[in-house]
């Protein structure tokens, strides 16, 4: 935990941070707007104290309200890693700009996201499916994408419908919870 | 005939100074199918009278071994037959076709611990034309199923097909993905099942010798096998 | 609209869908790059590595502009092995999603399980055992020795060489079995537990560990005087494909590719987890950024892994191998990154609980993904036999990048 970032991070950053430096293990969180999300990578990325020079990831998130885009960074300067939460993006219509002015390997990142969410990163000069074929309609990963036998439930709420051997819906409990031995 | 032809050949686009390939030569298909006029002596193929085409095709007779006996013959086993099914079991030459991490131990069973060219495996061919036996060891995804299937295609008779691993055989892991294919009998016809994640390479030696035996038994028919999943109803 | 089908050419009895004709027309370009890329100059074409090819990569697609003999420019396509992980572990459990992590990276896949794991351990807010640690510090570094003697057999596969590949497999096998000896499994092992691992040491590990140990390192150096030394293998990797540690930073490059270029980077000393505190290695490093630089980066790493487990067959403690968990696995919601360094780079998971026992969010960040990205710019200007060279150099592994 590197609590001289985060009073670092709060003095660069200043207004643009949505919540206050989130720390836990060794991770730091920030959260910017959607609008200042290119200047704070770029603030991060070029500031001789900051000095994130390595993108770790980029990923899309949807958290069924909203989207996010979530970005880890790395730097030679801190032992934290730095995650930069952008919320925000509308569900239906997910705009960003593209990271790839800073970082050009986040091209195929921002691709994996355009095709698993939808969302459509400016600035992105390849912005085309990478893992579905070219004419897939959906985006898989988001959550109003269900997989095949309704797969929501958890595990832990008990057996699914396609498993179930005959027990009828309305038995009494005891009759529900005799187990067969060895049938 | 066709190689010191004068004439233009008009299936393909004109090249023309101002075009010279800045446009994508694109050669149309029909070049070199019998769809071109000039093949064959310029006689069509259903007509060509060394060829019997039409006969082999209504009959069914193009797909049965020819070095056989026929009809009510088929069931007297002769010497040539097994012969023939010996050479053919004992050098099945497959075809490289590893996705995923079966086939690592696919692989593993071709390098000298598992040493596969026992059996007379070891040549992995690269091109579809000359290989015999299509081990599909791995995921088959939906975008990749098109290619893998023509692959099939482009393999000459007599093949065989071997699903080697749980995702091959049923989906395995992946039963309820989006892309991904739940068993390669739903796109073409399997000849041998090995289920593991991976399998073993005992394993696969395993199938590979029941290959070996299902080509000794079915006598030269080999196409005759069920397609598709042949699990009973209400499964 | 009812879906066309023809009979299939071979079987009446098959249908194939309509449309998977022979040739494919050329593509219209979507976006600015796809249209640089298939616009053509005079003499160029196009040549297409099928998703099928002899190079043991797994199944990628690259479409190659050539001029004559020289790649101009060249266009990955992916998503051949896309199984949809990410979108089943969240349906899946906790214990069921690090199932479904093996065989992403499946030659190196107890770094795949390890990764979520950790991540997971970290919303648990629960602390691994000692002994556990050490025993995760072992395979892994195992699981990391066997990886990069397959990169070896591939690398030189790729460049022609068939001997040895066949040498490689024999020592990766032998590896292969000791951990077959101990989780019980072969290639993906599902060894990890969130708190510890499955199962302690047993004997039948520890003389296999033993037998191997002794000459482990005399092996491995006989196995590399055969392409080490070999005029033609240097002389085909030296100088090819050069990355520079700008470019590398910039495009997101990590392990053993970023390391040949000069930045000392490893998660093992700059972000340390599990023991590797308290172990002594060294991170080798190079600085030419060629192919060669990035062959000879993963063997000195092989060295420093024997190294590695020599120091923790030495100091393992004795005590329990898995936390007290409950059964049912439910984190508080939060977030959590875990991170640790496979073969081929930084392996990451950002996983997102929200409360239940099923992960809301569980990203999988592969580093065979952001490396082929490079095979384009540095196979330009190369020849056509150069693109395989320099994508086995970069070692990726298409179970991880498709996901």
């Amino acid at each position: 935990m590197d609590s001289a970032l985060a009073t670092l991070l709060a003095t660069k950053l200043g207004e643009r941070l949505l919540l206050p430096v989130r720390q836990r293990f060794d991770e730091t969180e920030i959260r910017v707007s959607i609008a200042h999300a290119t200047e704070t990578l770029r603030i991060l990325h070029d500031d001789p104290m900051l000095e994130f020079e390595m993108l770790i990831d980029l990923c899309g998130v949807d958290t069924g309200e909203e989207m996010q885009v979530v970005y880890h960074l790395s730097s030679s300067r801190s032992s934290d890693w730095l995650r930069l939460i952008v919320p925000g993006l509308e569900r239906n219509a997910p705009r960003i700009a593209s990271a790839t002015s800073i970082w050009p390997g986040a091209e195929w990142m921002e691709r994996e996201a355009y095709d698993m969410f939808g969302i459509i990163f400016e600035g992105n000069r390849d912005l085309r499916r990478i893992y579905m074929p070219d004419d897939y309609r959906s985006f898989p990963l988001r959550k109003d994408f269900y997989l095949a036998d309704d797969a929501s439930r958890s595990p832990a709420a008990g057996v699914r419908n396609m498993e179930r051997a005959g027990t009828p819906q309305d038995a009494t409990p005891a009759t529900a919870l005799r187990r067969t031995t060895g049938a | 005939m066709a190689i010191n032809d004068p004439r233009p050949n008009e299936n393909l686009p004109a090249v023309t100074p101002e075009r010279s390939v800045r446009t994508p030569l694109i050669v149309p298909n029909t070049l070199y199918t019998t769809d071109d006029a000039r093949a064959y002596g310029g006689i069509p193929l259903e007509e060509h009278p060394n060829l019997e085409l039409a006969r082999y095709a209504a009959t069914g007779d193009g797909r049965v071994d020819d070095a056989r006996w026929s009809g009510a013959l088929a069931a007297i086993p002769t010497k040539a037959d097994v012969v023939l099914d010996l050479i053919r079991a004992n050098s099945l030459w497959p075809l490289l076709s590893g996705l995923a991490c079966c086939a690592i131990e696919m692989m593993s069973t071709a390098t000298p611990k598992n040493d596969i060219d026992r059996w007379g495996m070891f040549p992995f061919r690269a091109s579809p034309r000359q290989a015999d036996v299509l081990i599909v060891a791995g995921t088959l995804t939906t975008k990749m199923a098109e290619p893998l299937i023509r692959l099939w295609e482009q393999m000459p008779e007599p093949k065989w097909v071997v699903a080697m691993g749980d995702c091959t055989c049923s989906g395995g892991r992946y039963k309820r993905s989006y892309s991904v294919v739940q068993g390669i009998d739903r796109v073409m016809p399997v000849d041998v099942y090995i289920p593991g994640c991976p399998p073993r390479p005992e394993g696969l030696i395993y199938g590979m010798m029941k290959l070996q035996q299902l080509v000794k038994d079915r006598r030269g028919h080999w196409n005759e096998r069920a397609i598709g999943p042949t699990a009973p109803e209400g499964i | 609209m009812p879906q066309q089908t023809r009979p299939s050419l071979d079987d009446p009895r098959i249908s194939i869908p309509a449309g998977s004709e022979w040739y494919e027309p050329a593509p219209t370009p979507q976006t600015e790059r796809q249209a640089e890329f298939l616009t053509l100059k005079d003499g160029e074409m196009f040549v297409n590595m099928g998703p099928q090819h002899p190079s043991t990569h797994g199944v990628l697609r690259v479409v190659i502009k050539i001029d004559g003999e020289k790649v101009v420019d060249l266009d990955p396509v992916l998503g051949y092995l896309h199984r949809g992980v990410e979108k089943l572990c969240e349906n899946a459990d906790y214990h069921q999603a690090i199932c479904y992590t093996d065989p992403l990276e499946y030659v190196s896949s107890l770094f795949c399980e390890a990764a979520p794991v950790a991540a997971f351990e970290k919303l648990m807010e629960v602390d691994v055992p000692r002994r556990a640690q050490y025993i995760r510090v072992l395979t892994m570094e195992l699981n990391r020795i066997a990886s990069h003697t397959l990169f070896q057999g591939w690398m030189a596969l790729d460049l022609g060489g068939l001997t040895p590949i066949l040498w490689s497999f024999i020592e990766r096998d032998e590896i292969v079995d000791m951990l077959a000896a101990l989780t019980g499994q072969k290639l993906l092992y599902n060894y990890y537990r969130i708190g510890g691992v499955n199962g302690d040491l047993n004997h039948e590990f520890m003389s296999r560990l033993g037998t191997w140990m002794s000459r482990a390192a005399a092996q491995i150096d006989s196995n590399l005087g055969l392409i080490n030394e070999n005029e033609l293998f240097v002389r085909r990797t030296r100088g090819l494909g050069v990355l520079d540690a700008k470019t590398a930073l910039r495009m997101g490059v990590t392990g053993p590719n970023l390391r040949s270029t000069g930045v000392p980077y490893d998660l093992r000393r700059d972000r340390p987890y599990l023991v590797y505190p308290e172990l002594e290695f060294d991170i080798p490093t190079r600085t030419e950024g060629d192919s060669l630089a990035r062959y000879l980066v993963r063997i000195d790493e092989i060295k420093q892994s024997i190294r590695i487990i020599d120091q923790v067959l030495h100091e393992m403690p004795d005590g329990p191998v898995m936390a007290k968990l409950p059964r049912l696995i439910r984190p508080r919601p939060g977030r959590a990154f875990g991170a640790v360094e496979g073969p081929r780079g930084v392996y990451g998971t950002y996983a997102i609980s929200d409360g239940t026992d099923q992960p809301f969010r569980m990203r999988i960040h592969d580093p065979s993904f952001v490396h082929l990205q490079l095979v384009g710019p540095l196979t330009r200007g190369n020849l056509i036999a150069d693109t395989m060279a320099v994508m086995a150099s970069l070692d990726p592994v298409m179970g991880g990048v498709d996901k």
